[in-house]
């Protein structure tokens, strides 16, 4: 009787392992054909390739991420894209841990229309025509605040600091971002720091600390709270402001005399994509300038391309408070390069949040 | 004599054949998952951090920070504080409903504890959200308190403060702690009461003296299955928290995420879970000691 169950189990077992085995196999191959995009969460949109999502119907599957540090440890760890979106002064960092492969300019067709500004940017360069990143969004970093909560604030990032305002602001939390304001307070330069100026930094975010209700790096909770009035100002990204400005929201977003930080994303090729044809499609399809206007009208964000800006009024990029020529604002902001110190301020930035 | 034995070793060696099978799929998973992940998290904790995702050479550095550095002992007694405050709460709101569902429900016990499960049914950050919609600046506490005329301006003092963690957590896990204390109750025998009222124990000195000994057992594993992983979450201060409420598991992920520094990370994760083993071992010395029912 016994042995007659233990067949039957075994029989069982090795039936239900070749059904899970099989039901395996069929995802993976599902999974084959469809581009692994990794991004930004609000970067996935539909509308951002409609050209790609008309040859190739339903043909991309898009995980996101809150940070691109975030992203960076995951796809070290071995998660693994066809393509993924971090921003310009990660690239050399994804590049030096051997996570990269060039991209070729020849297959991308408006790599002409690509501001030189961006295209020209050094650790883009892999030579011979070809390039680590694939610029294709900029856009800005200051305080978004609420003009009837806080009345005419000097056009300064003290605010973030100001005591009167303390548990009804929040930052995001990113090296790249709070960190790098703090450094621009303290006279630090931010992307290359000795020992001594990082202690300068440390002690910047620490007197911030207690005036904060958060940090975080989710948008939709921020720009919540200060449609609410829980907060009244907050680092954020121009998206933010166009969002909060469409709902009606009393805000505006701030030129601090520091400057603003100015940032440019763009897309990067796994060493390991398995769909590289693939994914010369979605990039091109993204550079359309379509997508680079949906890109700027809906988000606020500058596209990478001169043509996307040749559909959009002058009247609508002055209220969006975006020139049509990413070298006129970087005249009056900090551009976000390459962080030398990167993990080490990374590490003392975590270690400030949690109290130390 | 021998035939007996004759007749019994086909028998006794087919059910270990069938005890090995339904032990296989247990063992696998503690040694593959459990016992290898542990052993990698304990390599890794010796290691030091050049980037790379298993570091370099052989240190005791990363455990050298983590006892030099007074910040690693605050978070760990912050979770710690906050955990205990969780455990508590969780198990003292526990108690009145396992112990109405062991003596008093009636033919509606298996309509409540499908109720008490019920919350199991959402996802976890589900349940986190609906808390933020409770607390929040606009949110359903502050309208109803300024509604009711007790307050008349909205307060920022519930949501991103250590007591929103509390509440919280304490909400997400009252199931985990209802379940064994009802089994604990329910399992007393009713003989017992009827002695203690026989000779002529009021109510309440039959529930001091009788119920709360015997039901400690199942209290006891509630405030373990509460307060070990509530030490560890990072989730909900991140969600709820605030600045003020970092607890351990913040700092951990943060190692394995923006800081890049899995090797320190592995040797905090280490520490924790030595200072919870601590924590269990003196649990169980409580339970030996008051916990035992004979």
């Amino acid at each position: 009787m016994a042995f007659h169950l233990k067949s039957l189990t075994g029989r069982k077992a090795r039936a239900g392992l070749a059904a899970l085995a099989l039901a395996l196999s069929s995802t993976v191959a599902l999974a084959a054909e469809k581009l692994q995009y990794f991004t930004w969460s609000g970067y996935e949109l539909p509308d951002f390739n409609k050209s790609f999502l008309a040859a190739h119907p339903d043909g991309v599957e898009a995980s996101i991420f809150g940070d691109d540090d975030d992203a960076f440890t995951k796809v070290k760890a071995g998660f693994r894209p066809d393509i993924a979106h971090p921003c310009y002064d990660k690239v050399a960092r994804w590049n030096k841990e051997g996570l990269l492969q060039p991209i070729d300019t020849k297959r991308i067709k408006n790599w002409d229309s690509i501001f030189p500004v961006f295209k020209n940017l050094p650790d883009l360069q892999a030579g011979d025509g070809k390039v680590w990143m694939v610029p294709w969004d900029w856009g800005n970093t200051s305080i978004l605040y609420r003009t009837d909560l806080v009345k005419n604030p000097e056009a300064s990032w003290n605010l973030l600091w100001d005591k009167q305002y303390a548990g009804r602001m929040a930052t995001i939390d990113a090296v790249h971002d709070t960190p790098i304001v703090a450094a621009l307070l303290a006279g630090v330069n931010p992307f290359d720091m000795t020992a001594e100026q990082m202690d300068k930094v440390a002690e910047k975010l620490r007197e911030q600390r207690p005036l904060l209700s958060s940090y975080t790096t989710d948008m939709t909770s921020v720009e919540q709270a200060l449609a609410s009035g829980q907060l009244v100002a907050a680092m954020t990204w121009n998206a933010s402001a166009t969002s909060l400005k469409k709902q009606g929201v009393p805000v505006e977003f701030m030129k601090p005399k520091e400057g603003m930080l100015t940032w440019a994303c763009g897309f990067v090729m796994l060493k390991d994509a398995k769909n590289v044809d693939l994914a010369y499609d979605f990039i091109n399809s993204r550079l359309d300038a379509d997508s680079g206007k949906y890109l700027i009208q809906s988000y606020g964000y500058g596209s990478s391309l001169s043509t996307a800006f040749a559909g959009v009024s002058k009247e609508e990029l002055d209220k969006l408070q975006l020139p049509a020529d990413p070298d006129v604002m970087l005249k009056s902001t900090i551009f976000t390069g390459p962080m030398k110190q990167n993990d080490d301020v990374a590490k003392m930035f975590e270690k400030v949040k949690a109290g130390g | 004599m021998s035939a007996i034995i004759a007749a019994r070793t086909p028998e006794a060696r087919s059910s270990s054949g069938f005890r090995a099978t339904m032990l296989l799929p247990g063992a696998l998973v503690t040694f593959l998952l459990i016992l290898f992940a542990l052993g990698l998290v304990l390599f890794l904790a010796f290691r030091g951090n050049d980037g790379s995702l298993l570091g370099v050479g052989l240190t005791v550095e990363n455990f050298a920070t983590v006892a030099t550095d007074p910040l690693y002992w605050t978070v760990t007694l912050r979770s710690l504080v906050i955990a205990g405050l969780v455990t508590l709460a969780t198990v003292v709101t526990a108690y009145p409903v396992a112990y109405y569902l062991a003596f008093h429900a009636g033919h509606r016990r298996g309509l409540l504890l499908f109720l008490v499960t019920l919350p199991f049914w959402t996802s976890y950050l589900l349940r986190v959200f609906a808390w933020k919609i409770v607390l929040a600046y606009n949110g359903v506490l502050n309208s109803a308190l300024i509604e009711s005329g007790i307050w008349s301006e909205p307060t920022l003092a519930f949501l991103n403060t250590p007591a929103a963690v509390v509440v919280t957590l304490a909400h997400a896990y009252a199931p985990f702690a209802i379940l064994p204390i009802y089994v604990a109750l329910d399992t007393i025998p009713k003989s017992l009461l009827e002695a203690a009222s026989d000779l002529g124990a009021r109510p309440f000195t039959a529930f001091r003296r009788v119920v709360l000994p015997n039901s400690m057992p199942g209290v006891l594993a509630a405030a373990l299955v509460v307060f070990v992983p509530t030490v560890g979450d990072y989730v909900t201060p991140a969600m709820v928290g605030g600045p003020a409420s970092t607890m351990i598991g913040t700092l951990i992920q943060s190692q394995f995420g923006k800081a890049n520094d899995w090797p320190f990370g592995a040797a905090l994760s280490v520490c924790v879970m030595l200072v919870i083993l601590l924590v269990v071992l003196v649990a169980r010395g409580a339970d030996r000691r008051f916990g035992s029912r004979t």
